[in-house]
């Protein structure tokens, strides 16, 4: 019981992390067919700069503002010079947004050196509760918090501000958005620095759960992102964290039971939905 | 025939008959080695250009292909005996191998837009390298293992000349490949797949079969590559494999089988320069970031490459509306928002 009970802790907890550099993605690519290959760079800036702001600092809730400060300016940044030159032509976006990814982990060696850097988890967030028996690791369940609570945050934006409604129709149909008026470029550019401020996020959370940063985590992490987008629905925010609670939690317990499938079990589950349901599992639109 | 011959063709099979006996007027080790790896790097990018360049199909799971090429090869010199018959073999099954493997990712993937194959080829890449690294007793990880080449090939010169053997010929069959009905259709679903699939060509069936083509001569590039080292692990199947793909044929000029060649020689070039100034500037040590930034712009700014840059000029040149029209070669164009 007491193991199980570990293992779905730990799942949702990965799952946490891997959802919010999905949303992102999804949101991202939902709104503008743009799938963006750099967005695991961008989770590897939050990660780095996290531990870089705590060192500096010493305040957890500091270095997590600062990472999410370094997102946004990044996204910017991704959007402005990367991703515009190129709208509408997939191959092109495809092609360079990995392009960046390299510049982005590369630039990642200059700045902080190559070698992989130790990170702290707070005192107050360290250690465990033991309830009933079971022992739980604080800082995994306050990744599931954070998690809730952004998931509850986005929501709330999509479905009952003005800026959620133009975004979830710009998903549906991005053409009818335009012809109403809507600047959709300035939404899409918007929406890309919350994704990239959520990938940022997600670094910030995963360098103490992890204990270290490197500059191929983002790579590494953003491939299950991918997996979630596709099991998710392209678009689909919703199925964007059910997906990524699958994903955490299959990868968990296979990794316990059966270690030798625990990346494969994910690649089955994309193979298995692109046979079955290419358009996604929660889908916003036809793939 | 024979005017075809005085053309384009003329000069490749000088080149050709130059680097033959290029090892036998010098006796540079250094340039052998490197020449011999601009060969490989070539048939591993022209099997790249095949799916990128005339399909308009991206894949970020090359080096699964030349992985899988590399440790087939390694395992059966290793296991059995190091002879030339078992190398034809392990290069036989290790092409076999990759068709099967992307004969499934073309068919699980290419029927959605273009983004999926992507993904799917990028994450099986992830998991064949994971394997690579876990499965220790094939493989021994990281570490990787030695073995002995044939004893043909133990001669740096013979195993160049093979290794421009298989670049000539790949070249060949690849150039009769795109030039067929084949690699027509192929050029049409990256022109306008919609219009392909109306004029009553079933486009899945022709992209899995770039698919295949592209895979199955990656993996023989794999193949020659481990063997060149004597020596394989699980870099063969790391992304920079992949990316080393990527560039040479973006740089080289996508749509076409020379860019390619032209992109590995003056990639390889500069990573064996730029390796070579890093001893002085520890900035050079980070040299994939040019390459990146190179890389981004050429995607903006010169998307048809180096061979697209020629026709350019040639066009120009030479005023004729026909030239103009050669030169023209919309390739990495967006392909219309397939399905919607």
């Amino acid at each position: 019981m007491g193991l199980l009970m570990n293992l779905t802790v730990n799942g949702l907890a990965t799952g946490m992390l891997i959802f919010l550099l999905a949303a992102g993605l999804t949101l991202i690519f939902g709104l503008m067919s743009v799938l963006n290959f750099a967005h695991g760079g961008l989770f590897a800036w939050g990660a780095f700069s996290g531990v870089f702001f705590y060192g500096i600092t010493g305040s957890f809730i500091i270095s997590v503002v600062g990472a999410i400060l370094t997102g946004i300016v990044l996204g910017f940044i991704t959007e402005k010079l990367i991703i515009k030159p190129v709208y509408g032509n997939h191959v092109q976006q495809i092609l360079i947004t990995l392009g960046f990814m390299l510049v982005l982990s590369e630039m990642l060696k200059v700045v902080f050196g190559p070698n992989q850097i130790a990170a702290k988890t707070p005192d107050y967030l360290s250690g465990s509760w033991e309830v009933g028996g079971v022992i739980l690791i604080k800082y995994r369940l306050f990744i599931i918090l954070i998690g809730i609570i952004v998931f509850a945050i986005v929501q709330f934006i999509l479905k009952r501000t003005k800026i959620g409604l133009i975004v979830r129709a710009g998903v549906i149909n991005k053409e009818m958005v335009q012809a109403l008026g809507i600047d959709i470029n300035k939404v899409f550019l918007y929406v890309f620095m919350a994704g990239a401020a959520l990938a940022a996020l997600a670094g910030a959370l995963m360098a103490p759960y992890s204990g270290v940063v490197y500059a191929e985590m983002g790579l590494e992490f953003a491939i299950l992102a991918f997996i979630v987008v596709v099991i998710g629905g392209m678009g689909s925010f919703p199925g964007s964290l059910l997906a990524a609670i699958l994903v955490g939690l299959a990868g968990s317990y296979m990794a316990y039971f059966v270690p030798s499938l625990s990346l494969a079990v994910n690649m089955i589950l994309m193979a298995v939905v692109l046979i079955f349901r290419p358009q996604g599992l929660f889908t916003a639109k036809e793939a | 025939m024979i005017s075809k011959l005085q053309g384009k063709n003329f000069w490749l099979i000088i080149l050709a008959a130059v680097l033959a006996a290029f090892p036998f007027f010098s006796d540079s080790r250094t340039m052998t080695i490197l020449l011999t790896q601009i060969f490989i790097f070539a048939i591993l990018a022209m099997s790249y250009d095949i799916l990128l360049g005339y399909t308009g199909i991206v894949s970020f799971g090359h080096a699964m292909f030349f992985g899988v090429g590399a440790y087939t090869t390694a395992v059966i010199l290793d296991r059995m005996e190091p002879t030339l018959g078992m190398f034809i073999l392990s290069v036989g099954a290790g092409m076999l191998i990759a068709g099967i493997l992307s004969f499934i990712a073309g068919l699980l993937t290419l029927r959605l837009k273009s983004h999926f194959y992507a993904m799917f080829t990028l994450a099986l890449s992830g998991l064949f390298l994971v394997a690579a690294e876990k499965w220790r007793t094939v493989t021994n990880g990281n570490d990787g293992f030695t073995f002995r080449a044939p004893e043909l090939f133990q001669d740096r010169t013979m195993f160049y000349l093979a290794a421009l053997g298989c670049l000539v010929l790949v070249y060949l069959i690849l150039s009769r490949f795109v030039a067929s009905p084949m690699g027509r259709v192929l050029i049409a679903v990256r022109e306008n797949e919609q219009r392909t699939a109306s004029l009553g060509y079933k486009t899945l069936h022709y992209k899995v079969t770039a698919s295949v083509v592209a895979g199955v001569f990656a993996s023989l590039a794999g193949s020659l590559y481990s063997v060149s080292l004597r020596f394989v692990n699980t870099s063969v199947m790391t992304m920079d494999i992949t990316l080393d793909a990527l560039l040479m044929t973006i740089i080289g000029g996508v749509g076409t089988l020379i860019g390619p060649i032209l992109g590995a020689t003056v990639i390889e070039f500069a990573q064996h320069y730029l390796s070579g100034l890093a001893r002085d500037y520890p900035i050079f040590e980070r040299w994939i970031i040019f390459f990146g930034i190179v890389y981004i712009l050429a995607v903006i700014f010169f998307p048809q490459g180096i061979v697209g840059w020629f026709r350019q000029i040639r066009a120009k040149r030479l005023g004729k509306r026909e030239a103009a029209i050669r030169a023209k070669q919309p390739v990495l164009k967006a392909k219309a928002e397939e399905n919607g």
